[in-house]
């Protein structure tokens, strides 16, 4: 699907405030694949095919615990961007290439976030006269330049998605059984990501126990659905 | 606006700053500012000494971030000693991290995810993502204003009224539901995403999340999932290739 330049700038817009809500603020949990990519959907006119991306990767992104400073990659962004090559074709061949370019950009965003924080570091750093000497204005200053830093860090990170997005539309030919065996594909990994995360974090106690049980369920609901 | 309020809307940017010098030190301090302002005019020594400590290093999970910000701004309006409030400030950090962590990072978001994908996955729309950002911000603006409120209230008695508190226990129950909940949503989510599966795409995809399970128990961390599953990817298109 081809979207024009203000729907583009609208989804640019979307990915970095997605972007910002991982980390710097609000943390209210738009940057959740399954918001980001639902939203972006609506704004292209496909919200179920949003919502289906939105699911696989909220499958990945279920297998990282964001506690203390540990590294995750950075999905919300890049989301934004994979959801324009999911939306507008038949969702079955499209849902395998639209996963892997939000995989690879979330990759990178996650690298893109250890740069923010060394750069924060730095511009700390250059401030610690003024931050000793008790000055509001330098804590003030830092803090709108690290959000601003982060705001544009989205935006390229949307930018960089929406254009591997673009260039896989106009370029990528894919013969349908491969396209659709990408998306088979796509959706086994999803659900090594959140069963092996799940194991992961349950240890080896009660917790076990409940995600067996959940397990049955979810397999009975499948079976109905 | 009151300074409370402007304190309580600037914890939501507490981690704007987020670097691996200070942490949250810096937004620490910048939603300190509203709340210093009356210091400055009782005490304009004492205020730039505690704008100064609220800046320095500290780390704990954001959500409970305004239990610290509260405590070490009354106790800079009790005229506790400064060391004293710097140590409180130090021994804050592990003990919210933890509780925030468990109770919102490993409880109650993966608990509602899972719970808002089985809904997806049963057909439901859009409406449960809409229905989740509304419960999770609510729960998360309730926690925020509890924070700050009984922060500011038990000031170096902070770490009892935290123990008094109900956090504990529902950091102690969050768990279990929420692994349940993700066991539940795997399965519906996958057959959802596909539609109606033929035996060997069944199986396809079991052998698959098989295979990463296993490489990632194997290789460790190192090998987390997105790299598994553009390797998949990448093999899969390389053997397709192949057979034409």
């Amino acid at each position: 699907m081809s979207a024009s330049a203000a729907t583009l700038a609208v989804l640019v817009g979307w990915g970095t405030v997605v972007g910002l809500d991982l980390v710097s603020v609000p943390q209210a949990m738009i940057a959740r694949p399954l918001v980001a990519a639902t939203v972006a959907g609506a704004i292209l006119g496909d919200v179920e095919a949003g919502l289906r991306l939105g699911v696989v990767l909220e499958l990945f992104a279920l297998d990282v615990l964001p506690v203390g400073a540990v590294r995750y990659p950075d999905y919300g962004p890049a989301t934004v961007g994979a959801t324009l090559a999911a939306v507008g074709s038949s969702w079955q061949p499209a849902l395998g290439v639209a996963t892997a370019i939000g995989l690879v950009v979330a990759l990178i965003g996650g690298m893109t976030l250890q740069w923010l924080r060394h750069r924060n570091a730095r511009a700390i750093q250059a401030r610690a006269a003024a931050l000793a000497a008790g000055s509001r204005s330098a804590v003030r200053t830092l803090q709108y330049q690290s959000i601003a830093r982060d705001a544009l860090r989205s935006a390229a990170l949307t930018g960089l998605a929406l254009l591997l997005a673009d260039a896989a539309l106009r370029w990528l030919r894919l013969d349908e059984g491969t396209a659709v065996a990408l998306t088979v594909v796509a959706a086994g990994a999803a659900l090594s990501a959140v069963v092996g995360g799940a194991l992961r974090s349950a240890g080896h106690g009660a917790r076990v126990r409940w995600l067996a049980a959940g397990g049955a369920l979810g397999l009975g609901l499948a079976a109905l659905a | 606006m009151t300074g409370r309020i402007r304190a309580l809307l600037r914890l939501f940017a507490v981690q704007g700053s987020w670097n691996y010098e200070r942490m949250l030190g810096v937004g620490m301090g910048y939603a300190a500012e509203p709340l210093l302002d009356d210091l400055a005019l009782a005490d304009p020594a004492r205020h730039a000494e505690a704008t100064v400590r609220s800046a320095e290093f500290f780390n704990s999970h954001p959500y409970l971030a305004g239990l610290a910000l509260g405590a070490t701004v009354r106790a800079e309006y009790d005229g506790v000693p400064g060391a004293q409030i710097a140590r409180l400030r130090t021994a804050l950090c592990s003990p919210l991290g933890a509780l925030g962590d468990q109770l919102f990072w490993a409880g109650i978001l993966p608990g509602m995810l899972g719970l808002t994908v089985v809904a997806v996955g049963m057909g439901a729309g859009w409406w449960p993502v809409a229905l989740f950002l509304v419960v999770y911000n609510a729960v998360r603006l309730y926690v925020a204003v509890w924070a700050l409120r009984t922060g500011m209230e038990a000031g170096m008695h902070v770490g009892a009224a935290i123990s008094q508190s109900r956090l504990p226990v529902l950091v102690g129950l969050a768990g279990a539901p929420a692994a349940f909940l993700i066991g539940a949503a795997a399965a519906p989510a996958v057959r959802w995403v596909l539609g109606p599966l033929d035996a060997l795409t069944a199986a396809s995809v079991c052998a698959i999340a098989a295979a990463g399970m296993a490489l990632g128990r194997l290789a460790g961390p190192r090998f987390a999932a997105p790299k598994f599953a553009l390797m998949a990817l990448g093999a899969t298109l390389l053997i397709r290739w192949m057979i034409r």
